[in-house]
């Protein structure tokens, strides 16, 4: 009971944050209805998808201090787990879904027992590199479509327990429903026991530790929470798109960006994944497809893109919401 | 039985020996100080009792169970807490909440874990900085949110390494003043280590010198005072005169 009422309870949030997140809660509900087109719409939906797993990334790495940059991995098992399940035994989403977070779960588990004896640089470079050699293998693996990826296959009619839909307003309202759920998970998380003590981690592990704090468990136990975030939206991934491939869903590029955004955004903060999300993505979407079309201008996005991370980053390490709280605090 | 008993421990850092063969035993209810000159073995040793460093030998023995080699948040749960010589001051964290993070040792819930932890400030007289965040704050305070925050793990032992380095001499006094109220009013078993002889002196019941790795003395303060070697080795001729 405790639990439930911490995730929905928002009293702490300054007013400004309350009165933000309603307006945005509002615009979002009928962002479908204002008449966007399916280019826009698709922006918003990799918009929300994005921060959601950024929320998972947010754990571990913004909360926990820990730099990870392997989430792409967890996105393919989510992804291939839905797609592979559908495409052999006809498994609706609603079950292969959470199949995938249980695998998620599990191997996070045997992955992060070892990869937390690591530390700083050290622990980074092994995340990128076990989403890498599982990457490999999927591009090589016959069994699962190998480098061809697999197409799932497409229900003649609109699907509701196959997450099949004609209109982008569906996956809209559906991954807007798994935001929302991400939401209010990590406004209970970070009132949490696990997420006082991941704080005092990122603060100073040798004084967690004389705390009675088990350093590596509670990393351990963070990690594997973001990669059920990163599942979920894995899984989603693969209805939505309704073909994958391991160059899509486990790209290194994905990884970085899943904790660019969170970065961008402010680590460890409530809001920062989704303001880096809201940044990023457009940025991402419109950049590259305005500046990439151009003539010698190939790349530029990417530059752009470097950039306003640099300076975020060289003025603040907080990211945006960082930056916000300065000038608050300045002001009060 | 000895409350803490430490025998034979060694911790060789491959050819510096910081602690050799060292035994000594804590009852419960004293308070112990560690001294001895820089270099002397004093904060290995505490690192070898809460498990920052694994002995390479002997035992330490901690209410009759055997925690050698155990992790530092193991011998926390024990009962043991330490604070550190040299707090890491970082801007992320409440001072209410640092202390949070140390009552969610014993507690599992937050409101539990929040009065715990506003009890234990307003002990230590610190309910004026609860909302302030460590970096905005003078040493002395850094220091007292240090104990406060092992405090809040209820430990049974609290090992307090240089609590008092860097305060002025009015600042040491109030240290010593809480160091007492602690030992009388919460029965906790106060084992330091200290550079300021004005700390340790009055309230050591005994005292235990290293040097070089070694225990040279252990003994009542006004017989270590006059002890030739603990003398030479670390106090200086001018401090045995002055008394």
């Amino acid at each position: 009971m405790e639990k439930i009422r911490d995730a929905f309870d928002f009293r702490d949030f300054s007013k400004p944050e309350k009165v933000g997140f309603a307006i945005f809660t509002l615009f979002l509900l009928i962002f479908p209805w204002l008449g966007a087109g399916s280019f826009v719409k698709a922006v918003a939906i990799q918009f929300l998808l994005f921060s959601l797993f950024g929320m998972g990334w947010n754990t571990i790495g913004g909360y926990g201090g820990q730099v990870e940059l392997g989430k792409a991995q967890y996105v393919g098992i989510g992804a291939y787990t839905v797609a592979l399940t559908m495409v052999w035994w006809k498994i609706p989403f609603w079950v292969s879904m959470p199949i995938g977070v249980l695998i998620a779960i599990g191997y996070s588990f045997i992955i992060g027992y070892p990869l937390f004896r690591l530390k700083g640089h050290y622990f980074a470079i092994a995340t990128i590199c076990t989403s890498l050699v599982l990457q490999d293998i999927f591009i090589n693996w016959k069994l699962v479509g190998a480098a061809k990826g697999i197409e799932l296959p497409i229900r003649e009619h609109p699907d509701f327990l196959y997450m099949q839909f004609k209109s982008d307003t569906y996956y809209f309202y559906f991954i807007m429903a798994l935001f929302y759920v991400a939401i209010f998970y990590m406004n209970w998380f970070r009132k949490s026991k696990l997420g006082y003590q991941l704080r005092m981690i990122k603060e100073d592990e040798e004084a967690a530790e004389s705390l009675g704090i088990d350093a590596r468990w509670c990393k351990i136990k963070a990690y594997s929470i973001a990669s059920a975030f990163v599942a979920v939206g894995g899984g989603f991934l693969a209805v939505y798109n309704l073909y994958i491939d391991p160059y899509s869903v486990m790209d290194l590029d994905l990884s970085i960006k899943i904790a660019l955004m969170s970065m961008l955004g402010g680590a460890g903060s409530m809001w920062g994944p989704i303001i880096g999300s809201a940044f990023l993505v457009p940025l991402d979407r419109f950049l590259g497809s305005w500046l990439g079309a151009q003539k010698g201008l190939i790349g530029v996005d990417f530059m752009i893109y470097a950039a306003l991370i640099m300076i975020v980053s060289a003025y603040q390490p907080r990211g945006i919401w960082g930056i916000i709280e300065q000038f608050r605090k300045r002001g009060a | 039985m000895a409350f803490l008993e430490v025998s034979e421990l060694v911790k060789d850092f491959g050819g510096v020996v910081a602690n050799n063969h060292i035994s000594f035993d804590i009852n419960q209810g004293e308070i112990i100080g560690l001294i001895g000159p820089n270099g002397a073995g004093k904060t290995t040793l505490f690192n070898c009792i809460v498990g920052y460093h694994k002995p390479d030998s002997g035992k330490v023995i901690f209410k009759g169970k055997e925690i050698t080699g155990f992790k530092p948040f193991m011998t926390n749960r024990e009962g043991i807490g330490r604070t550190f010589q040299i707090m890491k001051v970082t801007a992320g964290m409440t001072v209410l909440e640092n202390v949070m993070v140390g009552a969610f040792c014993r507690a599992d819930d937050r409101n539990l874990a929040k009065v715990e932890a506003a009890a234990i400030l307003g002990f230590l007289g610190l309910d004026s900085v609860k909302t302030y965040y460590l970096n905005e704050l003078p040493i002395a305070a850094q220091k007292k949110i240090g104990l406060a925050r092992a405090l809040a793990t209820q430990p049974e032992l609290l090992m307090l390494d240089e609590v008092a380095s860097g305060l002025n001499p009015k600042e040491t006094e109030e240290m010593v003043d809480l160091l007492k109220k602690i030992h009388q009013e919460k029965k906790i078993t106060l084992f330091l280590i200290e550079h300021v002889m004005e700390v340790v002196m009055p309230i050591s019941q005994r005292v235990i010198v290293l040097d070089g790795g070694e225990k040279i003395a252990e003994g009542l303060p006004k017989d270590i005072v006059k002890n030739e070697r603990v003398i030479k080795a670390y106090l200086g001729e001018k401090y045995a005169k002055g008394l």
